[in-house]
């Protein structure tokens, strides 16, 4: 095989192309693996935020006493802060604009880098979203009518401790099955390709 | 940014779209992925426009954000179910109609397409003449490492060739 003759053959490769007009520069959505983990997650965004206002009115649905209410009000307030202290952080890494005219090792590690933090921040809060809501659930639940549920001293610390064990295993499982599946291919994609430049 | 602004710039990109079309016969093996694949290289080219300072020439600078979109860019999950037949089409149609060069070009993509992304990256700037050193600077990997890995794809690529019954 002639290499050279090869090179003069794809010198000479005319492209059979229309001539690339204006249109070609108004198609807005891109379609690298961080677009697309981006436009994910502004479309959870806005589910998450219709979610944590339907939650608000929870309360009003339902029969709570006085002190349920407190208590409810208390998780609500711990999932609204963390909900808007995440929000700002994906607010940034949306924002936050890539270079590709660096080289390709450099272009390669800044979007596994940058998608893993943000899968990562994404685990973090879905993770502390769903013990708040468990946490808050119970804590309601045992306070459902404005007294303590009847039952003895004994089994209550053991169904805390179940219900706290199998929640935080649950809602751990749920996460990584759920981040891994959404955003979990574009990142081994990534991932492969950076193995193949670093393969000797 | 459009109007009177984007016209350097397409300009610049007509006189050379035959790299981006290369780009996408490399990186795709049908028609409409080749498209899609072009298209997006566009749309970067343009974003990244602004922060082109002259400082090397254009197309060097293209080659970067065309190899770099391409490699991170995975086709459409549908259309890998219908990719065989429409591949096949493609290249025999290209191969009955093609003068002798072209069908030798023809076979060159065919083979490039059971290459990995970096293996691709680098048989595309060996046949855009890049030295080794240009090569190294475009993929961010030493000298050494990118003349080990050209040679072996080299070797790779004259194989699969071999085996898909033409040789050159």
């Amino acid at each position: 095989m002639n290499f050279d003759q090869l090179k003069n053959e794809w010198s000479n490769e005319e492209a059979k192309r229309p001539i690339v007009s204006e249109n070609a520069l108004k198609i807005k959505e891109a379609h690298t693996p961080i677009d697309r983990i981006r436009k994910k997650m502004k479309s959870e965004f806005f589910i998450q935020v219709i979610a944590l206002i339907a939650v608000a009115f929870m309360p009003r649905l339902f029969d709570l006493s006085t002190e349920t209410k407190l208590i409810f009000v208390a998780f609500y307030a711990l999932a609204t802060g963390f909900t808007a202290y995440y929000f700002l952080k994906f607010y940034t890494f949306y924002k936050n604009t890539y270079n590709l005219a660096i080289d390709t090792r450099k272009n390669l590690l800044w979007f596994y880098y940058e998608m893993k933090l943000n899968i990562e921040l994404y685990k973090a809060l879905t993770y502390m979203l769903g013990l708040i809501g468990l946490a808050g659930f119970i804590a309601c639940l045992f306070f459902y009518k404005g007294e303590f549920i009847n039952t003895n001293t004994k089994n209550l610390t053991f169904l805390i401790v179940l219900v706290s064990f199998s929640s935080i295993f649950i809602v751990g499982l749920a996460t990584e099955f759920w981040a891994r599946h959404y955003y979990g291919k574009e990142l081994k994609n990534i991932k492969l390709v950076i193995d193949q430049l670093d393969d000797e | 940014m459009s109007g009177p602004a984007a016209q350097p710039f397409l300009d610049l990109i007509n006189a050379n779209k035959g790299i981006i079309h290369k780009v996408t016969k490399m990186y795709m093996d049908n028609a409409e992925d080749q498209e899609d694949l072009f298209q997006e290289i566009v749309m970067q080219l343009w974003k990244a426009y602004p922060s082109f300072k002259g400082n090397s020439k254009f197309t060097t600078w293209m080659y970067r954000v065309a190899l770099n979109t391409a490699i991170v860019f995975f086709k459409k999950e549908k259309r890998k179910i219908e990719k065989t037949n429409l591949t096949e089409q493609i290249e025999i149609a290209d191969i009955d109609e093609s003068n002798d060069k072209e069908e030798k070009l023809a076979y060159l993509y065919k083979a490039v397409q059971e290459l990995n992304s970096i293996e691709k990256a680098l048989i595309f700037l060996f046949l855009e003449d890049q030295s080794h050193k240009e090569i190294a600077q475009n993929l961010g990997i030493t000298e050494v490492n990118a003349r080990v890995k050209l040679n072996r794809t080299k070797e790779k690529l004259q194989i699969i060739i071999k085996k898909n019954g033409y040789e050159f």
